[in-house]
């Protein structure tokens, strides 16, 4: 049922050894392939072994699975975006997706688009405290920790702490707050990010919970993912236990202080911008050393934004909106981008990293989500039958004296 | 249904930057960021994202054509190999020459000046980088002993104050342009030296030296007078690094910031903050392109910025140097493959000793020693060309000359990817499989080398241009001279013969993103970041101090013709369009050729934007759309090169610098027409 938790483990010790945490996920997924539920997984990869470069997957051979088994922190590959731009949308392709909160999020606004099949979609969604720009990764590794970057066999966030666990087995960790002082550690919009927990999903999988088991604690989040758990575990496909009464408590602690940090990250990130003066604020992203000033029109960040998705884009250069060929372009580019998207932004932050001139756009977006949100009580990518409030007119507002609908 | 993203780097420009390729079932269907990248993590410039479009243009040429009576049919690779060999045998080195592409890989350049050398006996191998950086060569090689980009891109931003001399980066080096706003952002001072108020000027430049075209080395000397005046230079440098000070401070006592002032009409106190600000300077790097280069007194402007590091000790040191900026994937490649007139690879120079030592890793004899034809004697003097992936038509000066010259040779192959300007006047043209239809490596500006993957197969019947050139090679008697199964049997070849390449292997390029910079004497080396750091390339391992005197551009404005025009570039477009004209997303952002006029310049011919105007020059008239702007100043126009309809090269001047053969693409003379 929905609600329903438990510690789960495969009962394969091939995939217990490869996997971290017990193999839960791995085990699922190739059990949606080998069960027929679904036609193939999309999943993130380390290419060839590399930790720094992470990439989407498309599995539809089960033993292949494996391979994609342990967290990846330094790799931030755009789901969403991959599911809907080159796999239709999962229009005709049954696929299970594993996701972080924020391509999760990503994923159901695209649903309220009908740009993603919703039906053709199992998401296995996964507990998330933030990754981290490779570039930036592998320099904090180089500086920070004193090792070489590909010496690393696994990372880990954990209790304010960055940890790392070398080939050798060693260990070493650094206070994540220093190195985010630094200008190192997570990206900024995982440092912002106030949802660790994909209840979003079908099920989230997670090791908060796992109170140092080898297991993965999951959630059942919707009648689907308790369908999927009920036939795995009747299969003997995962193992489960009920976890204790502590557990529970232990993950709603850890899951409640990673909240707090990311509001206090929100505060502070917002605070600067809020603190400006209108007059401030138009220097900062419209004057002549303007954030904005700096655009060459790459297209990066519509192109990333899971929230960007239409074929015809009113940006460009034939739509005859923003004036064709000028950098940088006109004022109306952002402003357009930004009311377009703003009411349902999920802070993937995947336009930050999109864009050559490091205009913090994620930043920018996400504050004035965070205004909205209120306002219109809506919070994106939660609830797939809550509509966009810009996008949306209600029969109260159609009411309203004044407001006419023109086709 | 098989999907993959596969990384490969951009096919664009200098700056090298990585990107993934999204595959469905075998065809490309996207761009997606590649963040591990350390040139452009993740990011990328308009050109990059729309890179792969072009690859499935219907007009990519699939099958050889032969012409015949003034039209073009199709023939099989038989039948044109035969062709061509057949043409080629018997014609005596000094009627032939061939000219390699700036696009191809070090695979390709290499088999091309080895067919040139081997086959026909001749050192007439050039490429584009004549047009580009043959100055900086000129200028470099005796102050410096080294022609190339010497600090890493990646160590730009650790610079302080960083002098941008004739390179409008926001537009043509879009990741170099993050690294110097990096730099700007940690406190750098930036300085540009450039004609025109460009974007680079405007949002990055926090001094602009905005000096009359071509007057670059009055303005460079007045700097470096205004350094000794302020006692400034590096005197420990000097003393341990240099050879040449003393001539040098005596030519520039002839000098000062006043008469700089007088002859480049940027004020003497500008001049002066320039360069007190540059020698003060923790770290001072120099970017330099073809503002610079592009004059007939391209290798003096080089000398004298070169002058310049060396006074200040800015050089030897990451995030300093005086930095060419070859514009091309690789524009560092085929030069260090040898397409050059006076280089066998490796940069040997032309004369027995090399010529031995490539009889003897060749297996050959009697090698050319003798110098060959630069680019423009190439098309002016000799009867038969081999061109491969370049465009002369469009690019080189005097266009009508140019097709007349191609015209009246006796036989004119072309190997390229689509039927281009140039390629309309061949006697044969090869199809040619490019980028990711193939495997092969490229030296990206900062002597990165990286290697391309084949993802895709070429359309129709195009192959590789090294596999081409091996055919021939093969129909002419020489198989046994030409005999690679691959690509990588190449680059193994090249390996033994060029010591800067001879650490890089394809394993270590496929492991390593960025690639290794050259040199890479040894496979355990990691190459080499920052070049000068404990000696010079000088044969006395200094780096020696060279007097330049200021001289005026060839031809000046009169009263016939009465303006400057000055060529360049646009973001959206790259060089002579043959890519980017055929990429939707691109060529709707600029479509047609534009004409930057300064509004006094309007008012007077009573225009305004979008109005039709024909430009002239004594070498002929252009029509094209009128952009008033205040980016260009009064007296000068600038039109970008990428449009054949109206190609600005038809404008321009081929007098040349006489020490590198450069023309003079930068300054000319021109009127405009209402």
């Amino acid at each position: 049922m929905k609600g329903d938790t438990y510690w789960a483990w495969s009962p394969d010790p091939a995939i217990v050894d490869r996997a971290e945490s017990g193999g839960a996920v791995t085990s699922l997924l190739k059990f949606a392939l080998e069960s027929n539920q679904v036609d193939a997984v999309l999943a993130v990869k380390a290419r060839d072994g590399n930790r720094y470069d992470g990439i989407p997957v498309l599995i539809d051979d089960p033993e292949e699975v494996a391979a994609t088994a342990g967290a990846l922190h330094c790799v931030s590959p755009n789901m969403a975006r991959c599911l809907k731009e080159f796999l239709d949308g999962a229009s005709d392709l049954r696929v299970a997706v594993t996701c972080k909160p924020c391509d999760a999020k990503a994923i159901i606004e695209l649903v309220k688009r009908n740009q993603i099949n919703l039906e053709n979609v199992l998401l296995i969604g996964l507990n998330c405290t933030g990754t981290m720009r490779p570039v930036v990764a592998q320099r904090m590794m180089e500086e920070e920790f004193g090792v070489d970057p590909f010496d690393v066999a696994s990372e880990d966030i954990e209790d304010d702490k960055l940890k790392i666990r070398l080939r050798d087995g060693s260990e070493k960790e650094r206070d994540l707050a220093e190195l985010e002082a630094k200008g190192l550690g997570r990206r900024e919009n995982c440092r912002r990010c106030d949802i660790n927990i994909p209840t979003m999903a079908d099920i989230a999988c997670g090791k908060w919970g796992a109170e140092g088991r080898e297991a993965t604690f999951i959630e059942v989040c919707s009648e689907r993912g308790a369908d999927f758990i009920d036939r795995a575990v009747e299969g003997g496909h995962i193992k489960v236990e009920q976890p204790s009464a502590e557990a529970l408590e232990s993950r709603r602690a850890q899951d409640r202080a990673a909240t707090e940090l990311a509001r206090q990250w929100q505060e502070r990130d917002f605070g600067e911008f809020q603190a400006m003066s209108l007059e401030e604020r138009f220097d900062y992203w419209f004057g002549p050393s303007g954030q904005f000033s700096q655009c060459t029109k790459c297209f990066g960040c519509r192109d990333a934004c899971p929230i960007c998705y239409c074929k015809d884009c009113y940006l460009e250069a034939d739509r005859g909106v923003v004036p064709r060929g000028e950098i940088p372009p006109d004022a109306m580019f952002h402003m357009i981008r930004a009311v377009h998207v703003m009411d349902s932004c999920v802070n993937c932050g995947q336009c930050e990293d999109a864009c050559p001139v490091e205009i913090p756009l994620s930043r920018l977006i996400f504050m004035l989500n965070r205004q909205l949100a209120p306002i219109f009580k809506y919070e994106p990518g939660m609830d797939v039958s809550a509509a966009p409030p810009l996008r949306m007119v209600t029969e109260e507002e159609l009411s309203l004296s004044g407001v006419e609908l023109t086709l | 249904m098989n999907l993959q993203y596969v990384p490969t780097i951009c096919p664009y420009c200098g700056c090298g930057c990585g990107m993934y390729l999204v595959l469905k079932d075998g065809r490309i269907v996207g761009e997606e960021p590649w963040k591990e990248h350390p040139v452009n993590e993740g990011t990328n410039c308009p050109k990059g994202k729309n890179a792969y479009k072009f690859l499935y243009s219907d007009d990519r040429l699939k099958k050889p054509l032969i012409r015949k009576n003034g039209t073009f049919r199709e023939a099989s690779w038989e039948e044109a190999l035969s062709l061509v060999a057949e043409k080629l045998k018997g014609v005596p080195p000094e009627s032939f020459g061939a000219i390699a592409s700036g696009k191809g890989t070090n695979e390709e350049a290499y088999v091309l000046q080895k067919f040139a050398r081997v086959i026909m006996g001749t050192n007439s191998i050039e490429y584009c980088a004549r047009f580009c950086h043959s100055a900086s060569v000129a200028g470099l090689l005796p102050t410096v002993g080294s022609g190339t980009m010497e600090t890493s891109q990646l160590d730009i931003e650790r610079a302080d104050c960083i002098l941008i001399a004739g390179v409008n980066i926001k537009e043509t080096f879009p990741m170099i342009a993050k690294k110097v706003l990096r730099a700007k952002r940690k406190g750098a001072t930036v300085i540009v030296i450039d004609p025109r108020r460009t974007v680079t000027v405007s949002y990055l430049g926090d001094l602009h030296l905005q000096l009359q075209a071509g007057t670059d080395v009055a303005l460079i000397n007045g700097m470096m007078s205004a350094i000794l005046a302020e006692g400034l230079e590096n005197k420990e440098f000097i003393e341990t690094r240099t050879a040449g000070f003393d001539e040098l401070r005596a030519a520039l006592s002839a000098t000062s910031p006043e008469q700089a002032a007088d002859i480049s009409g940027v004020a003497a106190e500008k001049i002066k903050e320039a360069a007190i600000a540059y020698a003060k300077a923790e770290r001072g790097c120099i970017l330099f392109d073809e503002g610079i280069t592009q004059h007939t007194t391209g290798s003096d402007n080089v000398a004298a910025l070169a002058d310049l590091a060396l006074l200040t000790g800015h050089i030897g040191k990451p995030g300093t140097g005086v930095n060419p900026m070859r514009g091309q994937i690789n524009g560092e490649g085929a030069g260090d493959m040898g397409c050059v007139n006076v280089f066998y690879p490796g940069f040997k120079q032309v004369g027995q000793e090399s010529a031995e030592f490539f009889q003897n890793a060749w297996g050959v004899e009697h090698l050319p020693t003798e110098p060959g034809l630069t680019y423009m004697d190439i098309i002016h003097k000799c009867k038969v060309i081999y061109l491969v992936g370049t465009n002369p038509v469009m690019a080189a000066p005097d266009s009508t000359n140019v097709k007349r010259a191609l015209d009246n040779l006796d036989f004119f192959v072309v190997q390229d990817i689509f039927l281009t300007e140039t390629a309309k006047h061949a006697d044969v043209v090869l199809p040619a499989a490019c980028w990711v239809e193939r495997e092969g490596i490229h030296a990206w500006v900062d002597r990165r080398v990286q290697k391309i993957n084949k993802v895709i197969d070429p359309p129709g019947e195009a192959m590789p241009d090294w596999w081409i050139i091996c055919r021939v090679a093969e129909k002419m008697g020489y198989k046994d001279k030409f005999n690679y199964a691959s690509a990588g049997e190449i680059f193994e070849e090249i390996r033994s013969c060029v010591p800067q390449y001879k650490g890089i292997t394809y394993e270590r390029l496929e492991k390593k993103a960025g690639g290794i910079q050259w040199p890479c004497p040894s496979e355990d080396h990691p190459g080499t970041p920052t070049m000068f750091v404990e000696a010079f390339g000088t044969p006395d391992k200094l780096g020696h101090f060279q007097a330049v005197e200021y001289k005026p551009p060839a031809e000046v404005p009169d009263a016939d013709y009465p303006d400057v025009l000055i060529t360049g570039r646009n973001l959206f477009h790259y060089h002579t369009g043959t890519m980017t004209r055929r990429t939707d997303t691109l060529n709707s952002e600029v479509p047609e050729a534009y004409a930057e006029i300064n509004p006094e310049d309007a008012t007077r011919l009573r225009i305004s934007s979008g109005s039709r105007i024909t430009l002239e020059t004594r070498r002929g008239r252009i029509e094209v759309t009128a952009k008033v702007t205040g980016r260009v100043p009064q007296g000068s126009i600038f039109v970008p090169f990428h449009f054949s309809e109206s190609c600005a090269n038809i404008l321009t001047n081929p007098a040349l610098d006489p020490k590198s053969k450069m023309p003079e693409f930068k300054v000319c003379a021109v009127k405009e027409e209402v």
